[in-house]
């Protein structure tokens, strides 16, 4: 696994780890009377850090939840076929995804889009997000090319 | 534009075909969901809402559930705990005739506690229970069987992958499903437990007694699992105690996960690697059929189908049992072309309708697909657990694996009829604490 992937890996646990840690304490602060401002928009920053990393790490694993009944009863050139096909197919909705997304983005960028209790800017989070997308993109792109090779 | 429910149907449609060729879940379900809104509400609003959707999803509160609880799942898989599992309940019953199949079902049930999915209970317990019972003389169809059944259990006990997505493509709270399934998944295990008993009477050739561990052996295995049964006693009666919400025990239990694997002294750097590596590439790949169902949901709500479905049914006056009875008929029959997670997310749009139109809760609901997608994980020609168990049972062939499996098959049948019959099974719980 080369060096990128490592660091993603690490931040993605990093901020799932940190979001169960500030879960925690939330719930004993609760249960103490001492409740943890804005717990739960951190925790939010954390899933959408990780979720995003999660997406990229499944297409880079070629991860994917799919029925098998006909897949595992071709033949390899039929599943080949297939393959390719899925990967056009994702890419086709991830890039539905990102532009849905950057569209979003941009509209809602000079709004100064911040949380409610710590002023968390949603807009750099978009933008974490749409990279991730970006990511995804790139990663099925040269999926679409070794197999053409 | 074409918002009509015929417009739904040709998605519908279009969407099983997809899937059965074998393109990726999420793919399938969020390609035919943003075409279809394309077609239904035009260009721009169908791509600012996918937008919408994968932005909301994302940054979703409650989806932490599902990642931290895989964590915790996969800490515990580091600190042996199928392997401790098994033998505590080894310990304690394994001297009966049959007892190392009621130890395997209540490994399973331990172990699906822990990490919420059939076919790692299945793979897990298996490669622990299956060479134990062979060697000690158990028939091969018994001990696969056994295996195969008891790996469902993973997703019909707490905390369960396939409800924490119901309740999250439903927008039903995870808290309450976790506690609805509860009794179902309980008398679940002890149907299996049954089949075992009367297996084991019948022929009792197939399952000799061994040799009875002392009370020391017990009390020493008991207490080697006594942390994780601790921890997991603390995040499931959290939840349906109220104390917290299946968000923040899912957080707890990831943390006394970490703890207690630090504590066995098994938390080394590339463990903590290895789970979140495992960790990202799951969620990863169920957050895109998240945000595929969602995007396929918010397609057919916007034709109206389901609305449709609903007046046709309501107009056919079948009433409530015979109703669910054709809907567990028809989610059984696609359940033999579409594995699991299909199923729930291409029928939870349309069905769940039609069984609230009949006066059921959504809630039941869940726990009722949950049940019905899991016999499509025992029987053929999908079975995805006994296919499972024979990459660890490989010189036994799918044949007996299937001969084995299929008196809990039958026991899966009755229960699933029981649901139906006594919905209170999965909603008491929930009344009886207020949720």
């Amino acid at each position: 696994m080369n060096v990128l992937a490592r660091i993603m890996m690490w931040t993605g646990g990093t901020a799932l780890i940190t979001a169960a840690g500030l879960n925690l304490l939330s719930v004993i602060g609760r249960h103490t009377g001492l409740p943890l401002k804005g717990a739960i928009e951190l925790v939010q920053v954390g899933v959408l850090v990780a979720g995003t990393l999660a997406l990229v790490s499944a297409t880079l694993a070629r991860n994917h939840a799919r029925v098998h009944l006909v897949l595992d009863r071709l033949k390899p050139g039929g599943a080949h076929l297939v393959e390719r096909l899925s990967i056009l197919l994702t890419m086709a909705f991830y890039a539905a995804l990102l532009c849905g997304s950057a569209w979003l983005a941009s509209d809602l960028w000079g709004s100064q889009e911040v949380s409610e209790l710590l002023g968390v800017p949603w807009r750099w989070l978009r933008m974490f997000l749409n990279a991730g997308l970006v990511a995804v993109l790139v990663l099925l792109a040269r999926q679409l090319v070794e197999r053409k090779r | 534009m074409f918002a009509t429910p015929e417009t739904g149907l040709i998605g519908l449609v279009l969407l099983f075909a997809l899937l059965i060729s074998g393109v990726p879940i999420g793919v399938s379900l969020g390609l035919v969901g943003t075409g279809g809104l394309i077609v239904a509400l035009g260009f721009e609003p169908a791509l600012i809402k996918a937008g919408v959707i994968v932005v909301e999803t994302l940054t979703r509160y409650e989806l932490g559930t599902l990642p931290l609880f895989m964590l915790m799942a996969h800490l515990f898989f580091s600190a042996n705990a199928s392997r401790d599992l098994f033998d505590a309940a080894a310990k304690l019953v394994g001297h009966r005739r049959g007892g190392l199949a009621y130890a395997s079902i209540g490994g399973c049930a331990g172990f699906g506690a822990i990490n919420g999915s059939s076919l790692a209970t299945a793979a897990t317990i298996g490669l622990v229970a299956l060479p134990e019972m062979r060697q000690r003389g158990y028939s091969d169809a018994l001990a696969t069987g056994t295996v195969a059944a008891g790996g469902t259990l993973g997703q019909m006990l707490p905390p369960s992958g396939a409800l924490i997505v119901y309740g999250i493509i439903a927008e039903q709270s995870v808290g309450k499903l976790f506690t609805a399934t509860l009794i179902p998944g309980i008398s679940q295990m002890l149907f299996y437990c049954l089949v075992v008993w009367l297996l084991v009477r019948w022929r009792p050739s197939i399952a000799p007694a061994s040799e009875r561990a002392t009370w020391r052996e017990r009390g020493q295995a008991m207490l080697r699992i006594a942390d994780m049964l601790g921890l997991l006693c603390l995040v499931l009666g959290g939840i349906v105690l109220g104390w917290f919400s299946p968000s923040e025990a899912s957080s707890i239990g990831t943390v006394g996960a970490l703890a207690i694997t630090a504590w066995r002294g098994r938390l080394t750097r590339e463990v903590l690697f290895r789970a979140f590596s495992e960790t990202l590439r799951t969620s990863g790949l169920i957050f895109l059929v998240i945000i595929g169902a969602l995007v396929f949901s918010t397609f057919i709500s916007v034709t109206g189908l389901t609305d449709a479905v609903g007046h046709w049914v309501t107009g056919l006056a079948l009433g409530t049992i015979p109703t669910l009875i054709v809907v567990a008929g028809l989610l059984l029959l696609l359940g033999s072309v579409l594995d699991g997670l299909a199923l729930m997310l291409l029928t939870t749009p349309i069905l769940l309708p039609v069984v609230e139109s009949v006066g059921m809760s959504p809630i039941w609901f869940g726990i009722f697909i949950t049940r019905a997608m899991e016999i499509g994980f025992v029987h053929p020609p999908l079975g995805m657990n006994l296919y499972v168990i024979q990459g660890v049972a490989k010189d036994v062939s799918i044949n007996r694996i299937f001969k084995g499996v299929m008196p809990f098959l039958a026991s899966d049948l009755i229960h699933l009829l029981l649901l139906i019959l006594f919905p209170a099974m999965a909603l008491w719980l929930p009344g009886l604490f207020g949720q």
